[in-house]
């Protein structure tokens, strides 16, 4: 399952304007940067997934969470041995391994990079990238041709993906043993891959910038789009607790 | 050479499956796999060489289990031509390109060294050229090249000809041709140009919808239009014209045959009208 697929419904977080939605996550993720409390940085994600639970994402929050602990545990470890501040927790010898100040430090900087960046990938769960993006031509006056750059960045990745996947095929059937357990061998194995696809890739962007010019891409301006984005009482509510949210946490936590 | 026993497949979306398929391909044989998009041709050839794996049966290659070898070792047996030549090319110069696959398979230098030279040779190509800015039928060619320079026992060609103008097909093709009559080397050959299938295979296998439809000679298979029909694939042009002649007509093929049959109906009765 693609964690950054949108996922159709009806929910409160779903009827948002886009904009409010971008924002909203934004203004989490500062609140939970601002906060300097472990158990706070954990409230935040619980929280988060709460709400997403109420406008049934609850599995996809779940598992995103599960995700960004890996990576939240890559910065953990690194913290853990670098922070020397506080007192000496396990020394070996007269050598002092993990002190107090960067088991905390440790802990809530994982922490908070997971609470800051859930909202975030949430995001792509509740909007489609095209509404997001025709928003912020509409509403925040974004030029049409960066709006563009941002949901066809978005729309290759699976196109990469499977041509990535063929590009490897291809290498497999000459002999190439990919299925080497040699995680160095591996890598040195995959680098030759990047020369094809890295053609392939100047090829579709070449061919789907003649396309895009051929129906008229440069005529497209912010009165182009039919849908309108209009705010709602509900949306300005969201922005008045975010920010509530975000004044709580830098004054005190 | 090779032998399917019963295979299927399916993607994990479930697109094409493959269902109970079962044939056997003799050493030497030049097999067309023909069929309509999404027929499982493909999905078929990617089978014989591990790149798929069948999820219930067995695909032996010269005895070897394709589910407990893998590709990288099958590849030393089988040489796989794709569609698209880029996906293959990853080196600088049409020489690396070349040996690239032997390298991979760990072949003695001086041995590459002299198998790059009559690839070169045989497609007509410059070992310096850089691969990317060649024309199409070029970049077929290099990649072909480097399949062919490791002399697999198997080779699969997945539609070799698309984006090629005729000449540089036939130029293609007639370097198949020769290598399966004279190095007795197994061709499959995934293709929709019946006109190619009927000029260059022996045997054709029919799929549709992951099923073995028909299965024979390729001058049985063409002259079977109800099952082309119902495989959706158009007849070659000629024996198709020659079945509308009738019985007169049926060992006619080529063009040249049906020139020689009409030449002679002709004699027999001059006015004669066809």
């Amino acid at each position: 399952m693609n964690l950054l697929n949108y996922v159709p419904g009806n929910s409160f977080l779903h009827r948002l304007n886009p904009i409010t939605k971008l924002a909203a996550a934004f203004l989490y993720g500062i609140a939970c940067i601002l906060c300097d409390s472990i158990w706070m940085e954990l409230a935040f994600i619980v929280l988060m997934i709460a709400i997403c639970a109420a406008a049934g994402l609850g599995t996809r929050a779940l598992r995103l969470t599960r995700n960004l602990l890996i990576l939240g545990l890559f910065m953990f470890v690194l913290q853990l041995f670098f922070v020397r501040t506080g007192e000496a927790l396990v020394t070996i010898g007269h050598f002092v391994l993990i002190t107090t100040g960067g088991l905390t430090s440790a802990l809530l900087l994982s922490l908070r990079v997971v609470a800051t960046m859930l909202p975030l990938m949430l995001l792509f769960a509740i909007t489609p990238m095209n509404d997001l993006c025709n928003a912020l031509v509409k509403k925040a006056h974004l030029p049409y041709r960066y709006a563009f750059i941002i949901t066809t960045a978005f729309r290759f990745v699976p196109l990469f993906s499977t041509e990535f996947h063929e590009i490897q095929d291809a290498q497999k059937a000459r002999g190439v043993d990919f299925e080497t357990k040699n995680i160095l061998r591996k890598m040195q194995l995959v680098a030759p891959l990047c020369v094809p696809l890295l053609v392939s890739s100047l090829e579709k962007v070449n061919s789907s910038a003649i396309s895009a010019e051929m129906r008229g891409f440069h005529l497209r301006s912010r009165q182009s789009g039919y849908k309108e984005y209009p705010f709602t009482g509900s949306d300005l509510l969201v922005f008045v607790l975010l920010l509530a949210l975000v004044a709580f946490s830098a004054v005190f936590l | 050479m090779i032998r399917f026993e019963h295979v299927s497949f399916g993607y994990p979306h479930g697109e094409t499956t493959i269902e109970d398929l079962s044939f056997h391909i003799k050493k030497g044989d030049f097999i067309a796999l023909i069929g309509a998009n999404g027929a499982g041709k493909s999905t078929v050839s990617r089978l014989c060489n591990g790149l798929l794996r069948p999820l219930s049966g067995h695909i032996y290659l010269d005895g070897q289990d394709t589910l407990t070898t893998p590709t990288s070792l099958l590849a030393r047996k089988v040489g796989f031509l794709f569609q698209n030549p880029d996906r293959q090319i990853c080196e600088n110069t049409v020489e690396a390109e070349i040996a690239f696959s032997m390298k991979v398979q760990g072949w003695p230098d001086d041995e590459i060294r002299k198998r790059v030279a009559t690839a070169l040779e045989t497609f007509d190509l410059k070992g310096d050229w850089f691969p990317f800015n060649r024309s199409r039928g070029e970049r077929q060619r290099i990649a072909l090249a480097g399949v062919l320079a490791c002399e697999p026992q198997l080779l699969i060609l997945d539609e070799p000809t698309t984006g090629l103008d005729y000449l540089e097909c036939i130029h293609i093709m007639d370097h198949i041709r020769m290598l399966n009559e004279e190095k007795n080397i197994t061709v499959l050959m995934v293709s929709h140009d019946m006109e190619l299938v009927q000029d260059y295979a022996k045997r054709v296998l029919v799929l549709r919808d992951g099923k073995l439809l028909g299965d024979g000679p390729v001058k049985e298979i063409m002259k079977q239009e109800a099952l082309l029909r119902q495989a959706r694939v158009l007849p070659a042009q000629i024996p198709s014209l020659a079945l509308a002649f009738g019985d007169r007509f049926a060992e006619v093929f080529t063009i040249r045959e049906m020139h020689e049959a009409i030449l002679s109906e002709k004699k027999g009765d001059p006015g004669r009208k066809l």
